[in-house]
């Protein structure tokens, strides 16, 4: 079976960081191919190269044998190739339709046909499997449909190779299944699939062969049914994976934080809460695991104070709040990882000294005369002593914090909620775009403030780090919770089950 | 009040309104694409002057504004590069040419006409009666009997409605200005798209500008502009960034423009200066019950890198 | 970063320098000798003592309105309405002063407090209307700016006129703020300004709440998380920045003007957005800025008279020195320039 697409040693570099060094591999006609790597492996970066955003430093593409150039993403869909993004690209003011004939230049004409295109697009979805409502705005449907749109978005433009960047990242398990059914309805129609993904379980289901990648390099090809998930972890982490090496504890002491029936934007599937009651004590963990997208993100910022609960009570160290700021959590030893670092968490522009000090400055520590003369030399006495103990890779002190690292940014903010010795830390996808050894180090960070007595929300997207870290375990769906379970030889597939909404 | 007083003030209003309403549609279609041009008044300035140099010396109006046009054009396309290419902040320079295109003009008024108390006087536009229609009781004269550039500027808010509506064009226009990284992917070409918007918010305004020194009065002065450009910014976002809105807002607006001239005639209690400031405090009652947090354009204000690291 | 600010200082100064060789282009295009109008321009700002004082006096106004803008920007706010600010404080100033009539320096005091808080209550006005009601303070500050202009247009017609010509009765010899030199015009106002400006720049990065306030107009959604809040301080921006420009109106009319007429007060508002932007946002640069840009003024009317070429060449250089600034900051923030830029700090070290 000849290949329908080749990428010959592809290097991509960013300054002098490579993202994609020397990789070579092929996809053939009518296979699913599975590209498996961890976080900042460098997938997407590859498949950017592949549809035109990214020029490739060095290196060659092959279609059906020829190469070619691919310089705008208008060529990659004349030459056949289609990518559902992992954060899809679809424009919310707009309907599904509207999405779909986006940018079409196969009808000549000036006016929108509007009648014509939809039936094209019903007939192309009931073809493949692709249930949508043409008319419906793309905000007001469901996280699966919307992948079906890009997937028919793709399809409308003749793509016979389908880039999948993490399809199934936002996707509950029935709408996987669905998902399976749709890949096998390609397959058999004779189109090709590069199916991108780091969670071994789908990829052993899925695909027919798998290519792995490593900090950048494909390490090596296998056919999927010759191997299997020991060995991919392994060659894909590159040392043997162990086990959770992290003690659990199950606590008595007195909550920290209480949550009775809170009620947040209760009509929101995805963005509210809906009679919420959870406690978090001192020295434990609790980990809500669940799909991004269903409430987690609301929860974090009640439990932090950024927003305000619309019913039920909120009970911070013994005392109902209502009405009141992050800034009166944070003088209650609140400490927050924000989900998005540099929205959220950090001022870009400012050094890491400004944002490690941003909530301290008018501690009598960094000034004097209640604020009005700061102490510099203090302040950079107390980031040096940062740098050392977090070990925050930087040139110095002033340097601005949008060059730093992912994994360094984080470590400024873990450094900046962690000396606050807080009695609550709330965590959220703490773990999200760093590489192995910052991953480890902030989980080994967080454990070590639960073993100090602080209590810690853990809120996550990766189901392993919930498991591995946590002592009790909560499920998050549709802004409600689903049940409780321990985090001792935790009940995975029970948790996975109520993680789809049963 | 009687029948003839607010008829003229109609009338009045509806030949306030024009340039009001070229520069809000210029301003719409630069948001549309993702752009927030504050230098409306900096253009229109430039446009008028261009408008007025060129009707002065050849005498025709119509080249006038066309050419005061393509001065709004030229101008912009300083905005358009630096903001675009250099991914400045839009506001700054927006500001930037408030700053600059006035001064320009300016400086090219007192080269060409020196500096004297009196105001140069160019050939006024005249009036165009569509026949029959302009003996409609009240609406005729209103509506029919205007210069071509009113009938220009609503036959180019219905042409933009159809443009964004129904046209495939637009709707790719539009993907520029919600979610430029996804029309990217679409094959669109979002940097072309966004200089086309700068071009056509340029020689939008620029008309504007020009249809003040031609057809509005017949001579350019320094402060003939008196803020419009930020008028007709409030105007795109109380029409909630259509064009039919905009119409809406802006003959409003017009009308205040004119009711105001009016009152000043009418009394001599008041101070003049009370009522000219009636459109811009009404400017700010309509943002006030109807503008807030609305968005519009989700990308808008923002720039746009194709590689982002 | 030491590199970082060289490079920031570059860019107004390449921008004032590539302006001027345009402007020198643009005289020699008018037909006449661009050195010798340069040199005219300089004699006509520093020639002699008069001329120099003349400078200073000049910009005193801008450097307030300028010190306004910058101010405000800081935390976001992107209050265009220093104009509109500056002139309710030269209102409320010289209505104070006309009203009270009496003599003594305490009167000087309450007209200048009455001008601040009169510039401070116009900065507050579109201030709550954002913060309520979230609307667009770029519109609404220019709103106010034409409500201000116009109202003083009554002042000097109706309300606070004096004689056939339309200006107001002039501030009385007793409430007036004394010179500081005798015979040069400069006044104490202009020391009131650098004060104004050195305490701001003290503020912005030696006080925790200065730093706090910068914060808040770099990332607003992270300092909300971090318990700053945003409002509190944008609605302080909104007020203080326009106190500064209400504090540089009562200073000027009360030192410098003496009385309302039309035209008074033009331009001194977006001067001053231009300086603030040239400068970067720095106090002390926007000082420094606001007396070139009063230096070009000051010349250039000997400029003209000496070699007929017209003032509004000024205008031209001030516009372009601008546009190349900011279209300069802009550049090097761009990823492939910073990246560049990044490799020659890093040989340089190196070697």
């Amino acid at each position: 079976m000849e290949e329908i697409l080749r990428m010959e040693h592809i290097s991509k570099q960013f300054g002098d960081f490579y993202a994609n060094r020397d990789i070579t591999f092929g996809v053939r006609k009518g296979e699913v191919h599975t590209l498996l790597g961890e976080n900042g492996a460098g997938k997407s970066t590859l498949m950017n190269v592949l549809v035109g955003l990214y020029q490739p430093t060095a290196g060659r593409i092959l279609i059906n044998g020829k190469p070619v150039r691919i310089e705008s993403p208008a060529q990659a869909v004349r030459l056949g190739i289609g990518m559902v993004h992992q954060h899809f690209m679809l424009i919310e003011a707009m309907t599904v339709l509207q999405n779909i004939i986006l940018g079409d230049t196969r009808d000549k004409g000036l006016f929108i046909q509007h009648e014509e295109r939809k039936q094209e697009i019903v007939a192309l979805s009931q073809k493949y499997g692709l249930d949508v409502d043409p008319d419906a705005k793309i905000t007001d449907i469901s996280v699966g449909a919307q992948q079906r749109v890009e997937i028919l978005k793709a399809l409308f433009r003749g793509a016979e190779i389908l880039v999948l960047d993490e399809p199934t990242a936002v996707l509950t398990d029935i709408e996987v299944e669905k998902l399976y059914a749709i890949i096998d309805r390609l397959k058999g129609e004779g189109k090709s699939i590069v199916f991108i993904s780091h969670k071994m379980r789908e990829v052993l289901h899925v695909s027919d062969r798998i290519t792995i990648l490593r900090a950048g390099k494909a390490v090596c090809t296998l056919d999927a049914d010759k191997t299997d998930g020991r060995e991919l972890a392994s060659l894909m982490i590159g040392r043997e994976l162990s086990e959770s090496n992290y003690k659990k504890i199950e606590s008595e002491q007195e909550p920290v934080i209480e949550l009775v029936d809170v009620d947040y934007n209760k009509s929101s599937k995805h963005n509210g809460l809906n009679g919420i009651t959870l406690k978090v004590r001192r020295g434990e963990i609790v980990g809500v695991a669940g799909v991004d997208g269903n409430g987690q993100s609301q929860l974090a910022q009640i439990v932090t104070g950024v927003i305000c609960a619309e019913s039920g009570e909120v009970v911070l160290k013994g005392r109902k709040v209502s009405h009141v700021t992050a800034a009166d959590f944070i003088a209650q030893n609140v400490s927050h990882i924000p989900e998005d670092r540099n929205r959220m968490g950090l001022i870009g522009d400012m050094t890491v000294e400004e944002n490690l000090l941003l909530k301290s400055t008018q501690k009598c520590e960094f000034c004097e005369a209640g604020g009005w003369r700061l102490k510099k030399k203090a302040m950079k006495a107390y980031t040096d002593e940062m740098r050392d103990k977090y070990d925050i890779r930087c040139r110095s002190g002033e340097q601005e914090i949008r060059s730093l690292s992912g994994g360094n940014q984080q470590k400024v903010i873990l450094a900046r909620e962690l000396e606050a010795q807080p009695d609550l830390l709330v965590a959220v996808h703490p773990t999200r775009g760093l590489d192995i050894g910052a991953t480890r180090y902030v989980r080994d960070a967080m454990v070590a403030a639960r073993d100090k007595g602080c209590a810690v929300l853990l809120i996550s997207a990766d189901f392993d780090e919930v498991l591995q870290l946590s002592d009790r375990i909560v499920v998050m769906f549709e802004g409600r919770i689903m049940g409780e379970y321990p985090g001792e030889n935790p009940p995975v597939q029970a948790i996975s089950y109520a993680m789809t909404g049963k | 009040m009687n029948w003839s007083t607010i008829s003229e003030v109609l009338i009045s209003a509806v030949r306030m309104a024009t340039p009001l309403l070229f520069v809000a549609l210029a301003e719409l279609f630069s948001e549309r694409a993702g752009l927030v041009n504050i230098g409306l008044d900096g253009l229109m300035s430039f446009g008028a002057l261009v408008g007025f140099l060129v009707c002065y010396w050849t005498g025709n109006p119509f080249l006038g504004v066309l050419c005061g046009a393509l001065g709004g054009v030229l101008v912009n396309m300083i905005y358009a590069f630096c903001t675009v290419t250099l991914g400045a902040q839009q506001i700054v320079y927006g500001m930037a040419i408030n700053i600059f295109a006035p001064a320009l003009a300016s400086f090219i008024y007192r080269i060409v006409f020196g500096v004297s108390s009196t105001l140069a006087q160019a050939t006024l536009m005249k009036t165009v009666a569509i026949p029959v229609l302009k003996d409609i009781p009240f609406i005729g004269k209103l509506l029919f009997d205007q210069t071509p550039m009113v009938y220009g500027v609503y036959l180019l808010v219905i042409v933009t409605a159809i443009y964004f509506n129904r046209t495939k064009s637009g709707l790719n226009y539009k993907a520029v200005g919600e979610y430029p990284k996804a029309a990217e992917t679409m094959g669109i070409n979002v940097v072309l798209h966004k200089y086309v918007a700068c071009m056509i918010c340029g020689f939008l305004a620029g008309m504007g500008g020009a249809y003040l020194t031609t057809c509005y009065v017949n001579t350019y002065s320094d402060g003939i502009v008196a803020g419009r450009g930020f008028i007709a910014l409030a105007a795109v976002i109380f029409g909630r960034w259509s064009s039919s809105g905009v119409l809406i807002a802006c003959l409003l607006f017009g009308f205040f423009d004119a009711l105001q001239l009016r009152l000043q005639v009418g009394t001599d209690l008041i101070p003049y200066q009370l009522f000219q400031m009636i459109p811009y405090v009404m400017t700010l009652v309509a943002l006030t019950i109807f503008g807030s947090r609305i968005s519009g354009p989700k990308s808008n204000g923002k720039p746009y890198f194709r590689e982002e690291r | 970063m030491q590199r970082n600010k060289i490079w920031n200082l570059l860019v107004p100064i390449l921008s004032i320098l590539l302006a001027f060789v345009i402007g020198m282009i643009i005289i020699l295009c008018l037909g006449s000798n661009p050195f010798q109008a340069i040199g005219y321009l300089v004699k006509g700002a520093f020639g002699s003592r008069t001329n120099l004082a003349n400078t200073v006096v000049r910009s005193m106004p801008l450097i307030f309105t300028g010190l306004c803008t910058c101010f405000a920007y800081r935390c976001g706010v992107f209050n265009l309405g220093g104009e509109g600010q500056f002139l309710c404080g030269s209102m409320a100033a010289i209505t104070v002063a006309l009203l009270i009539g009496k003599s003594g320096w305490w009167v000087t005091l309450i007209a200048i407090f009455a001008g601040t808080v009169a510039g401070g209550v116009w900065g507050l006005l579109p201030g709550i209307l954002k913060t309520w009601r979230g609307l667009n303070e770029l519109i609404t500050t220019i709103m106010f700016n034409y409500v201000a202009t116009l109202f003083m247009g009554y002042l000097y017609t109706t309300a606070l006129r004096e004689g056939s010509v339309p200006q107001t009765a002039p501030v009385p010899e007793a409430t007036e703020i004394g010179r500081i030199f005798p015979g040069l015009r400069i006044t104490w106002g202009i020391v009131v300004a650098l004060v104004v400006g050195i305490a701001m720049w003290y503020f912005l990065f030696y006080t925790s709440k200065g730093f706090q306030l910068r914060a808040v107009g770099l990332n607003p959604t992270a300092c909300r998380f971090n318990g700053l809040s945003v409002k509190r301080y944008m609605l302080a921006a909104f007020v203080i920045s326009g106190a500064v420009a209400g504090l540089g109106g009562a200073c000027d009319i009360l030192g410098t003007q003496f009385r309302l007429i039309s035209g008074y007060g033009s331009g001194y508002g977006f001067d001053g957005v231009a300086i603030a932007l040239i400068a970067q946002l720095n106090p002390i640069a926007t000082m420094i800025v606001a007396y070139f840009f009063a230096v070009l003024r000051v010349g250039s009317t000997t400029m003209q008279v000496g070699t007929g070429v017209p003032t509004s060449v000024v205008d031209i250089i001030q516009a372009l020195v601008i546009i190349f600034a900011v279209a300069g900051t802009a550049a090097m923030h761009l990823p492939q320039i910073r990246s560049y830029l990044q490799t020659l700090g890093e040989k340089k070290e190196a070697n």
